[in-house]
């Protein structure tokens, strides 16, 4: 049977039940963990996401993505806590997002010149994320990311986003995750990327697709929408299948705005009748561990 | 009262005693963190950093000049890690002292990026006199800024300069910078905040790169202090990084600038990591070159006790001395 990988290790797909399939749990600006101004809590934090993730319990959910990747706020041990505390299934993400977000030892290595990261290098980095675990940085490797996530410039794919998107696919390829990428000016271009790294449609879903979902959508992948009634008129039109929902927002967030995620207001918002379809069984289907 | 800003608090300027101006405990680029590649054990990070550390503080005393003190010249985002420092510092008896800002734009993650430069000053203040990381025993003691890759100041890179100009002015920290270089944007952002600039240490003024690309003659002329810090990055090491410089150039460079009647604006370091955290680092470079290669090679070529002495214990005391309302 498929599994998922979970923070607490890999559960059968057919267990998740009702998912919020591509949410961000704790949101930090890089660099915000540095600031002299920005408390962050961690007795608080866990607070506040449990909350959120124990209502979702109590309106029928069962487990919630974090697709943040692994340099903006993800927190293994804490999201391990939090499932174990809320019963809520939590799987989190590797990659990491557009060019502007990543580190100076990405895009200024200590090399002459200082030469951006190649594909191959983005894609060793996050597959092992993968096969051997995520990182708790310079102290150890927890259990397997379950999503590649990652994104390309809103104003259009830089060099570096393509070799990001790139290596986020080979990785995926690889070790049989899902990648999900949030989609710059160019999203049809962005996903021929993707896919010209031999990786299938139906193995990646694409937010911010704006008038490419049905082309998108057509070729097999995924779209994600943080409009609900966009969402509910695209699974309407014949895509329910290909069609995925996200509150756009995050539980906590530090350094820059991101509205409050409510799982359970997504859960009701959502048309009985498209439930099953929209939060059981595409995101079980993206999620599962499977070949590409 | 006069104090310097320490890892483990404020001291008197009369304890600092023989100081290395600008070093690293361990730095690697923003990012890095993620990568397996280079983590190591903390056992190792001490086994590797404990010795060295030691050995400075006994070179010190045997030189007798106070405890010593060490710039640690990692800015945040590049592996700063202070309460490491702290412990560093309490278990080897040197001072350590810390540096708030950046070492160049290259470094700042996207919410310093994002900043404006009041906030960026706001930062500085912060952790100059209430302390770093909500810690408040631990201020820092310097304010670092720098030119990104490519020798070309960017605007990031003179946001940040202007927000340190303005907390050195207000706390009476000193700056130093990461590269010498393209310095006339920096010297006007000085001048329009007011900012001395005997209270500005031109950094790597003697590495390998630089050299044809630092106005050197001006930056004396308007009285800022010139870094000789890349000492030992020689390119006679069996694997140089590509800043590296023949060793008797860098030499005859310092010794060019003391003959001219600078010695009060020198100010000498290392630029060694003692455990690196993103990169190889450089086999066989310590911050103990300086005693074990530099010293006697300054005493071979007739440089006098006194000459060493406000290099590297007057002019780093007088420098790194807080001085509010006066910068």
């Amino acid at each position: 049977m498929s599994q998922v990988n979970t923070v607490l290790g890999p559960v059968p797909a057919a267990s998740l039940g009702v998912v919020a399939p591509h949410e961000v749990l704790v949101s930090v600006l890089p660099g915000a963990q540095y600031a002299y101004d920005i408390r962050m809590d961690r007795a608080e934090i866990f607070h506040a996401v449990a909350d959120k993730l124990t209502a979702f319990r109590a309106a029928g959910g069962g487990a919630v993505v974090d697709a943040g990747g692994m340099f903006a706020g993800r927190d293994v041990p804490l999201y391990e806590a939090l499932s174990s505390a809320t019963g809520v299934h939590i799987i989190a993400s590797t990659g990491q997002m557009d060019e502007a977000m990543l580190g100076g030892y990405f895009l200024t290595p200590q090399t002459n010149p200082p030469t951006p990261w190649p594909a191959e290098k983005f894609a060793k980095l996050y597959a092992d994320e993968v096969t051997e675990g995520m990182v708790v940085p310079r102290v150890e490797r927890r259990a397997a990311a379950g999503l590649i996530s990652t994104a390309v410039t809103a104003s259009g794919m830089t060099p570096t986003d393509e070799s990001q998107l790139r290596g986020c696919a080979r990785a995926a390829k690889q070790t049989r995750v899902p990648l999900s990428f949030r989609a710059g000016a160019d999203p049809l271009a962005e996903l021929a990327v993707a896919l010209d790294e031999g990786l299938a449609a139906e193995r990646i879903a694409v937010s911010n697709a704006g008038d490419a979902a049905k082309p998108i959508a057509d070729q097999g992948a995924f779209v994600v929408f943080a409009d609900l009634d966009a969402a509910v008129q695209f699974a309407r039109g014949g895509y329910a299948d290909k069609t995925l929902v996200t509150t756009g927002g995050a539980a906590v967030a530090f350094g820059h705005e991101v509205a409050s995620a409510s799982y359970a207001e997504l859960l009701r918002l959502v048309p009985a009748d498209l439930t099953e379809q929209l939060l059981i069984r595409n995101p079980a289907a993206l999620l599962a561990v499977r070949e590409p | 009262m006069s104090r310097i800003n320490t890892v483990l608090g404020p001291i008197a300027p009369e304890e600092l005693g023989f100081t290395a101006i600008h070093e690293h405990i361990g730095y690697g680029m923003p990012g890095c963190e993620l990568d397996t590649t280079w983590w190591k054990a903390p056992e190792v990070r001490y086994e590797e950093t404990v010795p060295k550390l030691r050995a400075f503080h006994n070179h010190i005393r045997e030189y007798g000049a106070g405890a010593g003190g060490y710039v640690d010249a990692t800015g945040i985002c590049n592996g700063r890690d202070i309460d490491y420092y702290k412990s560093l510092s309490a278990r080897t008896g040197l001072h350590i002292v810390a540096c708030t800002g950046f070492v160049g734009g290259d470094s700042a993650l996207p919410f310093f990026e994002r900043a404006s430069v009041d906030y960026l000053y706001r930062q500085f203040r912060h952790e100059i006199t209430v302390g770093i990381g909500g810690d408040t025993t631990a201020k820092a003691g310097i304010i670092k800024v720098g030119v990104s890759r490519g020798f070309k100041m960017k605007e990031l890179d003179l946001r940040i300069y202007r927000a340190a100009a303005r907390a050195a002015v207000e706390t009476g920290a000193p700056i130093f910078t990461h590269l010498a270089v393209d310095t006339d944007p920096a010297l006007a952002v000085f001048k329009e905040e007011g900012l001395p600039l005997d209270r500005v240490l031109f950094g790597h003024a003697d590495d390998g790169v630089s050299q044809g690309k630092v106005k050197q003659d001006l930056l004396t002329e308007l009285g800022g202090r010139i870094g000789f810090d890349t000492f030992g990055y020689d390119l006679e090491l069996p694997d140089p990084p590509f800043w590296g410089r023949h060793r008797q150039d860098r030499l005859n460079h310092l010794l060019g600038f003391l003959e001219a009647g600078h010695v009060k604006q020198a100010l000498v370091g290392a630029d060694a990591n003692c455990s690196p955290l993103g990169w190889p680092g450089v086999r066989g470079h310590t911050v103990n070159y300086i005693f074990e290669t530099l010293l006697p090679d300054l005493r071979a070529a007739g440089v006098s006790e006194d000459t060493i002495h406000t290099i590297f214990v007057t002019n780093p005391t007088e420098f790194l001395t807080l001085t509010p309302g006066k910068n």
